[in-house]
């Protein structure tokens, strides 16, 4: 049953309307989740860094084990060996934090020097980017990452540099996208008309003014698809190794009590993935949704 | 012509279909109370700009309406030799109105409910006995199949001609009475490798194949150029003459009405302002005819006109705003032939239809009997 | 006379759409081919790079003996340039030798082609997973239209599945396979003799299907492709016809951007797949890739590259055509 109400424009009644809310409850709603969830990484990421922790994570408590959050002075419960989970799962931020930052800054520097590349100077460069794309997505990119773990040592900063390097073309179809979309508008040739020059129609006008949002968009997912890859790759064990704690790591320790019933030791971590990547994915999309698609109400 | 109305094919009674803005929190009155008749093998014209809801109407016959609240009231009867279909049945069912001072003002209706209701009567109606074709052919086409498969579909699924070859022996036969050139090669065509007359042809084609007792055409020539426009004129006049189909014409052109229609309806702000035959309601000289429809006549610019290098007429004033509807007469504030006579209920009441000589209804207060 | 050019003409307009399939059927396969060629430059590049005298034990493990492998370094040398070098594992590899595994001995071809179709077999089937759960959370919505009540939960539901870690979610399979319906999906292919043991093999399928991450980017996209269509005059035309709505928007709205998603989505199943496979046990590529990146066996993971980056482009060169052939326009390029 749908009920349509006339509570405006009466006869003669042109007075102004209210101001709605400009954007769907549902997009902020995203954002502020992301935002709530990358304050805490942050937050955890420092106090990993200055070692301001509940527990030491690599001690063992073995009158303590497998027990139940709240409990103790441990507040999410210990392993089965007696750690403290919550203070394991702040340290995990450890292992994908900085190189996480390195995917995503690879991927944005040189997704904006291929994407402006392409996009300003069409022809030809375009067949070639559009190859390279092609190329890289050919590759599963776990399977790539396992290449060069076999081939190098399996460092987690180079592992995130071929990461970056894999996430470039994306990076760069939008940007070449967007550039091409300012230039069918004309933009770029008032710009030049204007007189102004190349590197700063490029560095001011382009990006920062019109390609910022889509870099903040990129940089939030891409932060998300890091950590997954952190996490599987640890979980598959080359990441870092037990005991230090990492949240892949984390689950695959804990499985075989999994399967014994005891889920807390490997649910924990998992939980912790899927709220930070959720949160980092409804960030972009939220975002995505209200400064490029114009979705707002 | 009096003779063929005891049975209309088509008998729409105080038709209502609103919209409703959300941003704006009140209804677009896009039909508000029409009534029209369609005899049978009788062409009824619709003119008026756009937003004046002939549309609306089209698409509420057909039960095509989605949006808001669609429609809420009236009756729209159809007739030929099998079928006699309130086409709005059970309505009431599903919508409840609320007035005050006898306008709309707040609306409850179970689309779901009433669509699914109105979707089963409407299912064998629907390019069976009520065919309807569209401005913009091209995009009206559905450019992934041949036109050819689009005209064997309606035959299959309308008429008795159910085999593959049976349909496009058929579909061919109609090909060549819409004078496509070339019919076989056009049969095996996608639309986008047709030309915008070509595409109209094939959709009047795609329309009458099945045989139906009412056509309904929305703004047909619209989109056309306009040596194309008159021949898809001529086609749609010598075609009437040949199937003696009834059909309801939505144009805002009023050559092609003026040429199509045996009756006329003028349609403004979602009702209709004037209705008669077309020799009446289309003729220039007299002064019997409501201010909008003569001011569109001396709008068009004819002949004589041009020659004389006259100015061009224009209508005063911007369309009418369906959401804050003015009290009073719905074109009072362009009218330029309000006396003060009638000015008080110009400006207060809506005016009824006023029957000023038999078979001519026109809308305006200074008809008032 | 006027009858044959008739016919003639109507068996010309038919073999038109063939034409243009095979067109692109011949311009995608030169593309494949270079992207192909592109990889294994890639890989070779990376081995190429690494620490260590990779390429000779490359090299060796691609003669088939001892003997052979001697006279072969006695008498030729090692091409010492980097193209040389290249250019010999390309030969081999296209001739079927993919050399012998570091950890094995065994030659790699061999050990690839059955792992590969362990491999095929989760893919495909988690394809069909993913499309079989997110097909009617999409149509429902765009063919219905937009309902709050029923959109979001599923919308979310459609987020929160390609959030959990896939891995995690293997766990729980088992654990719920064990405790409620009491099998081992763990064991190997070959370790499950007796009747129904295909049921185990569903399991990883299932897993795989729903983490893989791709039920959330396939409703959206069809989703809002299916939307789109669901606008367009044509369907309106189709409704006044009294036609079937669906088979009008099927060929835009559906057929095409399923295989679209579909083949784009392919990398992303393969490397779930390896987890999956590591989950489970599963004697597929992906098992085998992490072994032999452990191992460090280049032989094994180069092929493994390869052999994976060709399921990706036979993905893309199956929809190209699917593309081609529903669409009538792209048939006059």
């Amino acid at each position: 049953m749908k009920y349509y109400a006339q509570t405006r424009g009466e006869i003669g009644d042109y007075s102004k309307l209210p101001f709605r809310q400009k954007y769907a409850l549902q997009d902020l709603l995203y954002i502020a989740y992301g935002l709530l969830i990358v304050a805490l990484v942050l937050v955890s990421y420092v106090l990993g860094m200055f070692d301001l922790l509940p527990h030491d994570p690599l001690q063992i408590n073995m009158s303590m084990l497998m027990a139940p959050p709240v409990s103790g002075g441990y507040l999410l419960g210990t392993d089965f060996m007696g750690r403290d989970i919550l203070t394991r799962l702040i340290m995990g931020i450890q292992a994908y934090f900085l190189p996480g930052l390195l995917a995503v800054f690879i991927s944005l520097s040189g997704g904006v020097l291929l994407g402006v590349l392409c996009g300003y100077r069409c022809g030809r460069t375009e067949t070639i980017i559009t190859y390279f794309t092609n190329l890289v997505d050919s590759f599963p990119r776990l399977v790539l990452i396992l290449l060069v773990i076999a081939a190098f040592k399996p460092d987690i900063y180079y592992i995130m540099a071929v990461m970056g390097i894999t996430a470039i073309p994306a990076v760069a179809t939008a940007i070449a996208n967007k550039i091409r979309f300012l230039a069918q508008k004309n933009y770029i040739e008032a710009a030049i008309a204007l007189g102004l020059k190349t590197h700063v129609i490029i560095l001011k006008h382009i990006l920062w003014y019109n390609c910022r949002a889509l870099l903040i968009i990129q940089a939030t997912l891409g932060m998300g698809e890091a950590i997954l890859l952190e996490t599987s790759l640890s979980y598959l064990g080359f990441g870092v190794q037990e005991p230090v704690p990492s949240w892949g790591n984390m689950v695959q320790s804990g499985a075989n009590y999994f399967l014994q019933g005891n889920f807390w030791p490997s649910t924990a971590p998992a939980l912790a993935i899927l709220f930070t990547i959720l949160g980092f994915n409804l960030l972009g999309d939220g975002l995505n949704n209200i400064l490029e698609d114009g979705r707002g109400k | 012509m009096s003779e063929t109305i005891s049975h209309p094919v088509l008998n729409i009674q105080n038709l209502r279909t609103y919209f409703y803005a959300h941003s704006k929190q009140s209804f677009v009155r896009a039909v508000d109370g029409v009534s029209l008749q369609v005899g049978q093998r009788e062409t009824v014209g619709v003119v008026g700009e756009s937003g004046s809801g002939k549309s609306v109407a089209a698409m509420s016959v057909m039960g095509l309406v989605g949006a808001g609240p669609g429609v809420i009231s009236g009756s729209i009867h159809f007739a030929n030799a099998s079928v006699h279909q309130n086409l709005l049945a059970g309505l009431e069912n599903f919508v409840h109105v609320e007035e005050v001072n006898s306008r709309v003002m707040a609306v409850k209706k179970d689309e779901k409910g009433w669509q699914k209701a109105n979707e089963k009567l409407m299912q064998n109606l629907r390019g069976k006995e009520i065919a309807m074709i569209f401005q913009n052919p091209q995009s009206s086409l559905n450019p992934f199949i041949t036109i050819g498969v689009q005209i064997t579909e309606a035959i299959r699924l309308h008429t008795t001609y159910k085999s593959l070859k049976e349909a496009r022996e058929r579909a061919l036969h109609w090909l060549e009475q819409v004078k496509i050139d070339s019919p076989r090669l056009r049969f095996d065509s996608y639309p986008s490798a047709m030309s915008g007359g070509m595409c109209q042809r094939a959709m009047i084609a795609m329309a009458l194949s099945s045989e139906p007792s009412l056509l309904i055409a929305d703004e047909p020539t619209t989109g056309l150029d306009s040596t194309t426009q008159s021949k898809i004129v001529d086609l749609i006049e010598e075609l009437k003459s040949e199937t003696g189909i009834s059909s309801l014409i939505i144009s805002h052109d009023i050559h092609v009405i003026s040429r199509l229609a045996d009756k006329v309806a003028v349609m403004y702000g979602g009702a209709v302002v004037e209705y008669g035959s077309a020799a009446k309601v289309l003729d220039m000289a007299t002064n019997v005819k409501h201010p909008y429809t003569a001011a569109l006549l001396a709008s068009v610019p004819s002949e004589q006109k041009i020659r004389e290098k006259a100015s061009m007429q224009i209508i005063e004033g911007d369309v009418l705003d369906t959401i804050n509807v003015p009290a009073g007469c719905r074109f009072h504030e362009r009218c330029n032939q309000m006396t003060t006579a009638i000015k008080q209920n110009c400006l207060t009441r809506h005016p009824d239809l006023y029957e000023v000589e038999s078979g001519h209804q026109i809308r305006c207060w200074r008809f008032a009997s | 006379m006027l009858q044959s050019v008739a016919v003639t003409f109507q068996v010309y307009m038919t073999l038109q759409p063939l034409k243009a399939i095979g067109n692109t059927l011949l311009k995608e396969l030169v593309l494949a081919v270079l992207l192909l060629l592109g990889v294994s430059m890639v890989v070779f590049a990376i081995l190429y790079t690494a620490p260590g005298d990779q390429f000779n034990i490359l090299l060796e493990g691609l003669q088939p003996s001892e003997e052979a492998r001697a006279r072969v370094r006695d008498a030729l040398g090692v091409p010492q340039a980097w193209y040389g070098q290249y250019f010999s594992w390309l030969l081999n590899v296209l001739s079927g030798n993919f050399g012998t595994s570091v950890r094995s001995g065994l030659p790699v071809a061999g050990e690839l082609l059955n792992v590969s179709l362990n491999t095929l077999y989760l893919t495909l089937g988690s394809m069909f997973v993913t499309l079989l759960i997110a097909i009617p959370i999409a149509l429902h919505s765009s063919v219905r239209g937009y309902s709050v009540t029923i959109n979001w939960p599923l919308t979310m539901f459609g987020y929160l599945i390609s959030a959990i870690p896939v891995f995690w979610m293997g766990y729980i399979a088992i654990y719920i396979s064990i405790h409620g319906f009491a099998f081992f999906p763990l064991a190997s292919l070959s370790q499950t003799p007796g009747e129904n043991s295909w049921i185990y093999t569903l399991v990883p399928v299932l897993v795989l299907g729903l983490g893989s991450g791709s039920i959330s980017e396939v409703i959206r996209s069809l989703r809002e492709e299916m939307s789109r269509v669901m606008a367009e005059d044509y369907i309106r035309t189709a409704r006044a016809k009294g036609a079937s709505v669906w088979r009008h928007a099927f060929k835009e709205g559906f057929l095409i951007p399923v295989t679209g998603i579909i083949a784009s989505k392919i990398p992303f199943i393969l490397g779930g797949a390896v987890i999956v496979e590591q989950v489970f046990n599963w004697p597929g590529m992906g098992r085998m890739a992490w072994q032999a990146a452990q191992d460090r066996d280049f032989p094994v993971i180069m092929g493994i590259a390869l052999i994976a980056a060709a399921f990706v482009r036979m993905g893309s060169l199956l929809q190209r055509l699917v593309y081609v052939a529903v669409n009538p326009q792209h048939s006059r390029d």
